[in-house]
């Protein structure tokens, strides 16, 4: 650690030296310094304990639901297992002080996500390339491989500052790009993806990416303006329109979402990214008054207006009233799934043994029920808390930063992630009411697979290049210990 | 397969679920609980010294533009164990506390794992304590809310106290 010491003493001793005789003295000199990399050393031991979890899930899964272990999936999940520590080899050579926890992380996660999925093919006899179970292994290892692209690409995050309203543009149009009308398709009633041929993505998963960016790069430059001028109406100073005019285009493409694509989820997770970046970068709580009081506006317009969002809300409100529970639309899924919760009870009712196939979409929005069923109330806290801790890494490498976009950049990002998760599972366990999102990392779908793990990237990318190495360290010199007691 | 393995493969992936969030969280112990506090070996306190450089050599690589600017650009120790070296102040922050991944790392009895940071403002540096245990001193006073710090002032954390210089 000391090696980085850039320190010099003031008056110093000795026959003075020439300047240049010494440089070219000390060029002559090469010294090939190698510092051991702990943080990467530290990772591939959580990554090995971490592909060791995800083996077992598999292999329990198949021992539950078939009574005997096969080598046909493992093989092919063993490639995801490949391609994980083929990213970790690239952090040792471009990233070796990035953060030694998310990688782990969010393997075991995606590791659990597989073995459920391939759990529901057992249970709905699907199997080959079509079959979810694979398609998400192949997901994967496409979004893994993106991400290593990802870090090879952007070697220094601040290059990210200059295209902020390039991302703004693109995350406008990722999140536009379904109403167009014949690329755009509706599934369930949202109407989300883009279809072109046999491919179906969802664009506004990455959008969150690309807004992401765009307010941290925006925020940076545009805080002390939106904090500091303006007309004072009601005790809070409200911003010049000026300096809200990019913001307040974001904000109405997301409500056009909410209106045009039925989609609650997409818009919620949007308004909160832009409610808590901009929170962050002024730091006034007005913000957020003001934010959740539109939002709660905005949503009771919504529950009276639009019948989706209303018969949601019945649903949650009265999920076990049974006209309710038999009417179309209505809690049918969401009392599946509590009853999943249910069955599960502490510990589970052990992967390959419950039910999780009677909820429909269980492979997608339900995964969390599904989960909770079979690893039961401790698997699902272990899950949480690797979401948690994930979370607060991002919070920390924020709060570690030495620019400011970085740290705006680290606290939207896992804002993200802590947002969707929260909406995802209050929506399944009956918190609030349901919007279809997908819980990161965890459900079927390839686009919300390649934008987490982007963000796992970017996070990485972070965390490397706002690691604060001491440029001083100064210690005490060793006293009299002080003895406590005899 | 007896269920009773069964049960007892299911427990045990569990266990090792459980067990692979806390390897995490043990890990992590420090960023959770603060720096424990320890002797360290005089070695690794006397480590810095020898990669410090002559101030001959330093003061040609500091550009001409210093002049051009008020703004500290230099952080000096002026009491404690490194009394005398100086660092080169960053462009934005530097963080100071127990902690390794401060900028500098005072490690003291009375230091905080995240102790204060200095924060460069509109062309001059503010000090601000982070909610330390013992406190960070302006010139003598302890300081509350985020406070300038003039050139050729003294700041004391802990035992060390250091100057900002142009």
């Amino acid at each position: 650690m000391t090696a980085s010491v850039s320190s010099r003493i003031a008056p110093s001793a000795g026959p003075p030296i020439d300047a240049g005789a010494r440089a070219t003295f000390t060029r002559s000199i090469r010294l090939k310094l190698r510092v051991p990399a702990r943080l990467r050393n530290i990772e591939l031991g959580l990554l090995l304990l971490a592909c060791g979890i995800n083996v077992a899930a598999l292999a329990l899964v198949q021992l539950g639901a078939l009574g005997a272990v096969h080598a046909g999936i493992q093989v092919i999940a063993a490639g995801m297992t490949m391609l994980v520590l083929a990213m970790h080899v690239t952090l040792r050579i471009v990233a070796p002080d990035a953060d030694p926890f998310i990688l782990p992380i969010v393997t075991v996660l995606n590791g659990i996500g597989v073995a459920m999925i391939y759990r529901l093919d057992l249970a709905d006899k699907s199997a080959g390339w079509t079959s979810g179970g694979i398609r998400q292994i192949v997901w994967t290892c496409v979004a893994i491989a993106i991400t290593i692209g990802v870090l090879l690409l952007i070697r220094n995050h601040r290059v990210l500052q200059r295209y902020r309203y390039i991302s703004m543009i693109s995350g406008i149009a990722l999140l536009l790009l379904p109403i167009l009308p014949i690329i755009g398709s509706a599934k369930n009633g949202a109407r989300l993806w883009v279809e072109i041929g046999p491919f179906s993505f969802q664009p506004g998963e990455l959008g969150k990416v690309a807004l992401a960016i765009f307010f941290a790069g925006y925020l940076v430059s545009a805080r002390d303006s939106l904090s500091m001028v303006g007309r004072k109406v009601l005790g809070m100073t409200f911003p010049r329109a000026r300096d809200l005019g990019p913001i307040l285009v974001v904000f109405a493409a997301s409500m056009a979402v909410l209106v045009f694509q039925r989609d609650l989820g997409t818009a919620l997770l949007y308004f909160g990214l832009f409610l808590v970046m901009i929170y962050v970068a002024t730091g006034r709580s007005g913000w957020i008054v003001l934010g959740l009081g539109m939002f709660l506006v905005g949503a009771f317009i919504a529950s009276q207006a639009l019948t989706y969002v209303g018969g949601r809300v019945h649903a949650w409100l009265d999920a076990f009233n049974p006209a309710i529970y038999d009417a179309n639309g209505g809690s049918y899924q969401l009392v599946q799934g509590l009853f999943g919760f249910a069955n599960g009870g502490l510990i589970g009712t052990g992967l390959g043994l419950g039910r999780p196939d009677i909820t429909p979409l269980a492979a997608s929005d339900y995964i969390v029920s599904a989960l909770g069923e079979e690893l039961g109330l401790g698997g699902l806290f272990a899950i949480l808390a690797l979401y948690l801790l994930f979370v607060s890494r991002g919070f920390r490498i924020a709060f570690a930063g030495q620019d400011d976009f970085g740290r705006l950049l680290a606290v939207g990002l896992s804002f993200v992630i802590a947002l969707q998760v929260f909406i995802v599972i209050g929506g399944v366990t009956r918190i609030i009411p349901l919007t279809g999102l997908t819980t990161p990392f965890l459900a079927a779908g390839g686009s919300s697979l390649v934008a987490n793990w982007i963000i796992a990237a970017l996070l990485l990318r972070l965390s490397d290049s706002v690691r604060n190495q001491p440029r001083l360290v100064v210690e005490t010199e060793p006293r009299d210990q002080l003895v406590v007691g005899q | 397969m007896g269920g009773l393995t069964l049960l007892i493969l299911r427990l045990a992936f569990l266990a090792v679920l459980w067990a692979f969030v806390f390897a995490i969280v043990y890990t992590l112990r420090s960023d959770l609980f603060g720096h424990r506090v320890r002797r360290m070996p005089t070695v690794a306190a006397s480590a810095a010294a020898p990669v410090a450089q002559p101030v001959l050599g330093a003061r040609t690589a500091v550009p001409t533009s210093a002049q051009s600017s008020t703004a500290a650009r230099r952080l000096v120790i002026t009491g404690g164990a490194k009394e005398g070296l100086e660092i080169d102040l960053p462009a934005e922050q530097l963080t100071i506390g127990r902690s390794s991944e401060s900028g500098l790392v005072i490690r003291d009895d009375y230091t905080s794992t995240h102790h204060a940071r200095l924060l460069n403002w509109n062309d001059g540096w503010v000090i601000q304590d982070l909610d330390s245990t013992n406190g960070t001193y302006l010139d003598g006073v302890r300081i509350i809310v985020p406070t300038q710090v003039p050139l050729n002032t003294p700041v004391k954390i802990g035992t060390t106290s250091f100057e900002l210089r142009r």
